[in-house]
């Protein structure tokens, strides 16, 4: 029994916990695909509960990241199935459709600015954005630093040069929040390094995702989540497939050297 | 898995005879691309050409034909010769007084020179078939000033941040992609010899030490990361600079 065991164990799958992946348009659903073609069991940590058949082979957690006892349940769930948790990629986000209340409705209409916002934006944003990366990798930091691991966090160009006043679907309060997180990349890759647990993030332009392409519906023609479409050099939106595999290789040995870094994925529209 | 989008492609990697630049060769092979190596230092299989000679950039691109990922690893902190053999590296940073018109051009010329004509050269083959990958390198002396070179090696590579930058708003729109990797410690066989910027091993330890990762790079760290870059993961990246440091600085 115990050899059987032992055999059983040699090669342990690994296990990869992606937030905001039930949406099967969304950058997160594309990125629990990749890492499980890596062969990562994998968890999906979302409020989008209808996506969860279409997630084949995942554990679905029903999670509010901004709660943080809710996160606690996440890994404790995680943990019943599988041995170790070995990957996390925030993928939650966003300036709308975001909490429990509002997750299905239709994007709100204007800017809304950081003098224009309502106070309760600003905490729902910030905590969709923010807080839910901090609570996550704080929650999952404690078993990754067991075997080593990797957390990418998904921040944004909006981070680096703001949102410009009128662009639909995005807020001031939203590149706040990614600022924060490029910040909170940088603190835990100097924090969990020794444990062999690398941090980065990603800060894409405007990519082709579901809640893209809801804002293109009703915005002025041309005219996107961060300004004008004809400002990308490369002169197309990046695709949701572009950037989960960059995301994925964020997960694996490719990057094995790459700790605390912003890779800007943005189509040559804002060089850092 | 390996990454997607590399194999059957056709690259062209420069400063290829040692390190880094061999590293990202056989990675490249390993992921099934047909690689032409090039170098200013002779070894088999390597076509030898000087790039800072543009009569020479144009008959490597007579025998090398039209690539799709272009990796420019040639340079280096020292100025080359044609001889067998790299030159070694000093072991300490060169103060500013010191840097003589021989050192500032000659490196300016290996790093920027190099990048600026191989560049010149074939990405009109690029533009044509409106795709193509460009990895430059710059590094970490560029990201936050060099403390073990001098100031021309780091002008060097923060010009090749500008380059990087200027070429991709100029062949965006023709489809390439054009970015840097700026490399940390990476302990290949030269560096190791001169113990680089390091009094003495228990020194380089305390520096190791302090490094977030608590290792130095090797350059297989580096490869990898040029193949993301040319592969579909690095399709909508462009006008980047990736710090490959191990967590020892951090870039903008």
């Amino acid at each position: 029994m115990r050899l059987k065991a032992q055999v059983y164990y040699q090669t342990p799958m690994k296990t990869a916990i992606v937030t905001g992946a039930a949406k099967p348009d969304s950058i997160g659903f594309a990125v629990a695909q990749g890492l499980r073609e890596e062969g990562y069991n994998i968890v999906v940590a979302d409020l989008y509960e209808q996506g969860f058949g279409g997630l084949k082979d995942c554990l679905c957690v029903r999670t509010d990241v901004a709660d943080p006892r809710s996160v606690e349940e996440l890994i404790g769930k995680t943990l019943a199935r599988h041995r170790t948790i070995d990957v996390l990629v925030n993928a939650v986000g966003g300036s709308w459709g975001i909490t429990p209340q509002d997750l299905t409705a239709p994007p709100p209409r204007g800017f809304r600015g950081l003098t224009n916002c309502t106070l309760e934006d600003w905490r729902t944003i910030l905590g969709a954005n923010l807080d839910s990366a901090f609570y996550c990798c704080r929650a999952a930091a404690p078993h990754l630093k067991k075997q080593g691991g990797a957390i990418v966090n998904i921040a944004s160009v909006a981070a680096r040069k703001g949102i410009p006043p009128g662009a639909e679907g995005s807020s001031g309060p939203y590149a706040v929040a990614k600022a924060g997180v490029m910040a909170l990349t940088r603190q835990l890759a100097l924090e969990l390094g020794e444990f062999g647990v690398r941090v980065n993030c990603v800060a894409p332009g405007v990519i082709a995702s579901g809640r893209f392409q809801r804002v293109m519906e009703f915005s002025k023609k041309g005219q996107g989540p961060e300004g004008a479409l004809a400002q990308i050099p490369m002169g197309r939106v990046g695709t949701v497939a572009e950037t989960a595999a960059l995301i994925v290789a964020l997960c694996t040995d490719d990057t094995s050297y790459v700790t605390g870094a912003v890779v800007d994925v943005n189509g040559a529209s804002y060089a850092a | 898995m390996p990454l997607k989008g590399l194999k059957g492609r056709k690259a062209l990697v420069t400063g290829a005879a040692s390190g880094i630049g061999e590293a990202v060769c056989q990675r490249l092979r390993d992921e099934g691309v047909e690689v032409h190596a090039t170098d200013i230092h002779p070894k088999r299989d390597l076509l030898v050409a000087d790039l800072t000679d543009a009569d020479e950039v144009e008959k490597l691109a007579a025998e090398v034909g039209a690539p799709d990922f272009l990796v420019n690893a040639a340079g280096g902190p020292v100025v080359p010769t044609h001889s067998d053999t790299l030159p070694a590296l000093p072991k300490a940073s060169i103060p500013l007084e010191d840097v003589s018109m021989k050192q500032w051009s000659g490196v300016i010329a290996a790093n920027l020179t190099t990048a600026f004509l191989v560049c010149r050269e074939f990405v009109p083959r690029m533009k044509a078939r409106k795709s193509g990958r460009i990895v430059n390198f710059a590094s970490i002396a560029a990201r936050r000033g060099s403390s073990r070179v001098g100031v021309h090696y780091a002008a060097a590579k923060g010009g090749i941040i500008a380059l990087t930058k200027t070429l991709a708003l100029e062949l965006g729109p023709f489809g390439i992609t054009v970015n840097a990797v700026a490399p940390g410690y990476i302990k290949t066989p030269r560096i190791a010899a001169a113990s680089w910027g390091h009094e003495s091993p228990e020194a380089e330890q305390a520096f190791i030490r302090a490094l977030p990762l608590r290792r130095p790079g090797n350059p297989a760290d580096i490869a990898g990361v040029v193949a993301m870059l040319c592969s579909d993961a690095g399709a909508y990246v462009s006008g980047a600079t990736i710090d490959v440091n191990g967590g020892w600085y951090f870039g903008p």
